[in-house]
């Protein structure tokens, strides 16, 4: 499953990065995203095209497409 | 004694530096790259200057503004670090001050926002994460403004020591990896412990390659692939960057769990899921509220009535005009200076700098109220709801805030690209901006508009605005599409909690924007005020002179004839058109002069709606292009911007013509 199967205040680990590439995976990894770390499920928004995460106590924002490569198990 | 001071970005570094600093002065940028350098003086501490580094969560460079970092930390000559930290995201922060650490260089850690983190029930016990990382380590609240404060940083910063540098247990073959290119290196002279260099090799850090010497890069780069393909194949982490990112978080875990400490339980309040975000980022909603907003700050700074930044703007020009321009004038009428030396300063010089220089007050609130929103938290989530929209066109959501700036002036939005990471779409954005109906196309469109289309003043102005967007929208989606392929196709942003921004600190930043529009703006001005009046006041036949024979006629009567198509191809039009390039509203102050007031019979209805759109859309003026020049530091793309536009204009205004004369035709 990827973040964005995850429901509303639900809590998740992160298992993989999918295909994203590299340079914004180093843009994920300086705000905490990257394998192993918690994140929970905030909002989606704008008709689930954008989707508020939190991990590390910092919340973010992230596009359905790179929200959808981000694989987690719960 | 130097020290140079790094720190993520939105720490509160500007607090900081408010607290401490006496005054700052620019030196220049940092060699190679367009960053501004600043140096910070500490008060009661004289000999202590502090070198401020771009925002960056890491020392390896994601961006031209992080790659300063790599640079300082290998060539600049310093004593120490200062690193400042927010306490609330003291995981995420401490990933940058690992790095800083493990060079082994004197180093202090700030830990600010104090106040904030004591506000969610917790603190952090100083001493312990002092002892555990090998630093200094003070907590402080430099939002506050205690003297204590003050006085504590000064005291640490005099009695910084060398630590031993921290070294985490990396895995097995990142250990191999540091020793192998260690051992390449042996014999070079360095003024960083090679361990940390090859360290920052390993994690990718492109910059440090330019600093090595060049027959060994190929064999230390084998050696970072073979360091990659052991975690991989050894099934340590997706990635050798990975690897060494997860080693430093386990580490900061268990520190974190350490010295952080709960000292009262309080209901941790999401930032994202507070009611007012269920409307301001609302999939309906969320984009009326924020053009409403927009205009209510339009109104302020420009508007027509009641609006302060107009109200100050016109008594600024008032100022210039009435009481600055007419003592000068006598003071050198007294002096004995009349006649061409006379007409170079106050029809030259005075009005053309003071053309742009009197719209400071208006510019200044601008970014006073931009500098609210920014500080409230509002204009992350705008870049949240503009996204979808924006992405289409190969913007990102964050590029509305320098469009949104771009329909006051063009120099302050192209500055405002800074907070767009990607470099791709930073160029995109700084490039279509000037298309935007900028405040000073705004008399062009009122003088034609009073003339000729009377009847459907606000139909022709709004289509004049929606031009200049379409052309902007036009044009990103065709870099996006081929120069800047993949533009647009990233986006992540965090989500702030909504502060109650300072005043102090808001003041601070409008005022610095403000300061930064004088300078690059009047420099450039004042050389092409005096470049341009003297072109139109000499001709062949000397000075003092009618303005038929002057060099900047006969310039114009030699370009004029491209412009036949178009419907103004004479010598009056052309030079209006290239005066504008010092300030668009000079088009309007050199149409009145050169058609002697009587513009109406100059023009017909078609050629009229051609010329402004031609106006508004040819050329930036010359402080956007000194903008362009030094924002994207390339001398191609500086012309691009030039050129680019003035072919759009002409294939615009051709078609309005083809269009005009069409429809004249079948009526």
């Amino acid at each position: 499953m990827n973040i964005t199967d995850l429901k509303r205040d639900e809590k998740a680990q992160i298992t993989s990065l999918g295909n994203l590439d590299k340079k914004f995976i180093g843009r994920l990894m300086d705000l905490g995203i990257y394998e192993s770390a918690e994140v929970v499920m905030l909002n989606c928004l704008t008709f689930n095209k954008l989707y508020v995460i939190e991990v590390d106590e910092i919340e973010l924002c992230l596009r359905e497409e790179d929200a959808k490569q981000i694989e987690v198990k719960k | 004694m130097i020290y140079l001071l790094a720190g993520n970005p939105n720490v509160g570094k500007s607090t900081f530096f408010n607290l401490i600093t006496q005054s700052h002065v620019h030196v220049g940028n940092y060699s190679g790259v367009t960053v501004e350098k600043r140096v910070h003086h500490v008060k009661g501490f004289e000999k202590a200057n502090l070198v401020d580094l771009p925002g960056t969560y890491n020392v390896s460079p994601n961006s031209e503004d992080e790659g300063v970092v790599t640079y300082s930390l290998l060539k600049e000559s310093y004593k120490g670090i200062v690193n400042i930290i927010d306490s609330t995201h003291l995981k995420r922060n401490l990933h940058l001050s690992v790095q800083l650490l493990e060079l082994g260089v004197p180093s202090l850690l700030v830990l600010n926002m104090k106040d904030a983190l004591r506000n969610n029930g917790y603190i952090i016990d100083a001493v312990k994460l002092g002892s555990l990382l090998n630093a200094n380590v003070i907590s402080i609240s430099a939002r506050e403004r205690k003297n204590e404060d003050h006085e504590l940083f000064v005291s640490e910063l005099k009695n910084l020591q060398t630590h031993k540098a921290l070294e985490l247990n990396y895995p097995t073959p990142i250990k191999w990896g540091i020793q192998r290119i260690h051992d390449l290196l042996r014999f070079d002279t360095m003024q960083v412990k090679k361990k940390w260099l090859a360290l920052q090799i390993l994690e990718g850090n492109e910059g440090v390659f330019q600093h090595l010497d060049i027959s060994k890069v190929d064999r230390i780069r084998e050696v970072v692939l073979e360091v990659e393909r052991r975690i991989i194949k050894e099934d340590i982490a997706l990635s050798l960057k990975g690897a060494i990112f997860n080693t430093r978080r386990l580490f900061i875990n268990g520190i974190v769990e350490q010295c952080l400490i709960q000292v009262e339980v309080k209901e941790h309040s999401k930032y994202y899921n507070q009611k007012v975000d269920r409307y301001i980022t609302h999939p309906v909603l969320g984009i009326p509220i924020f053009f409403a907003i927009m205009l209510l700050v339009y109104q302020i700074s420009f508007g027509n009535f009641l609006s302060p930044g107009t109200y100050l703007t016109d008594l600024f020009g008032q100022f210039w005009d009435n009481i600055l321009t007419r003592y000068v004038g006598e003071f050198l009428l007294l002096i004995g200076i009349d006649g061409f030396a006379f007409g170079l300063i106050i029809d030259g010089i005075l009005a053309g700098v003071g053309g742009v220089i009197t719209f400071l007050p208006q510019i200044i609130i601008l970014f006073f109220l931009l500098a609210i929103l920014e500080g409230t938290g509002y204009m992350a989530r705008v870049a949240i709801v503009m996204d979808r929209f924006l992405s289409k066109f190969g913007f990102n959501g964050k590029s509305i805030v320098p469009m949104i700036t771009g329909f006051g002036c063009t120099v302050p939005a192209i500055m405002a690209t800074r907070t767009i990471a990607d470099k791709k779409e930073r160029m995109l954005t700084i490039l279509t901006i000037p298309f935007i109906s900028c405040s000073a196309r705004l008399p062009i469109y009122l003088i034609f508009i009073n003339i000729f289309f009377d009847k459907y003043r606000a139909f022709v102005m709004l289509g004049l605005y929606l031009l200049g967007l379409l052309v902007t929208l036009f044009s990103a989606k065709l870099l996006s599409l081929s120069y800047f392929k993949g533009s647009g196709s990233k986006f992540i942003i965090e989500v702030p909690q909504y502060r109650m921004p300072q005043l102090r600190t808001i003041t601070y930043q409008a005022l610095e924007k403000a300061k930064r529009f004088v300078k690059k703006a009047g420099t450039f001005i004042l050389i092409g005020s005096i470049i341009l009046w003297l072109l139109s006041n000499i001709g062949p036949s000397g000075i003092e002179i009618a303005q038929e024979d002057s060099f900047m006629s006969i310039i114009a009567s030699f370009i004029s004839p491209i412009f036949t198509p178009l419907g103004f191809g004479n010598w009056q039009a052309t030079s209006s058109l290239i005066s504008g390039f010092l300030a668009k509203e000079v088009i309007v102050s050199s149409l009145e002069i050169l058609y002697m007031g009587n513009i109406a019979a100059a023009f017909t209805t078609v050629s009229a709606l051609s010329y402004v759109a031609f106006a508004s859309l040819y050329v930036p003026c010359i402080s956007t292009v000194a903008t362009i020049r030094s924002e994207t530091g390339s001398t191609k793309w500086t012309l691009f911007s030039v050129v680019y536009p003035f072919i759009v204009a002409y294939i615009v205004a051709l078609m309005i013509t083809g269009i005009g004369l069409g429809i004249q035709a079948i009526i």
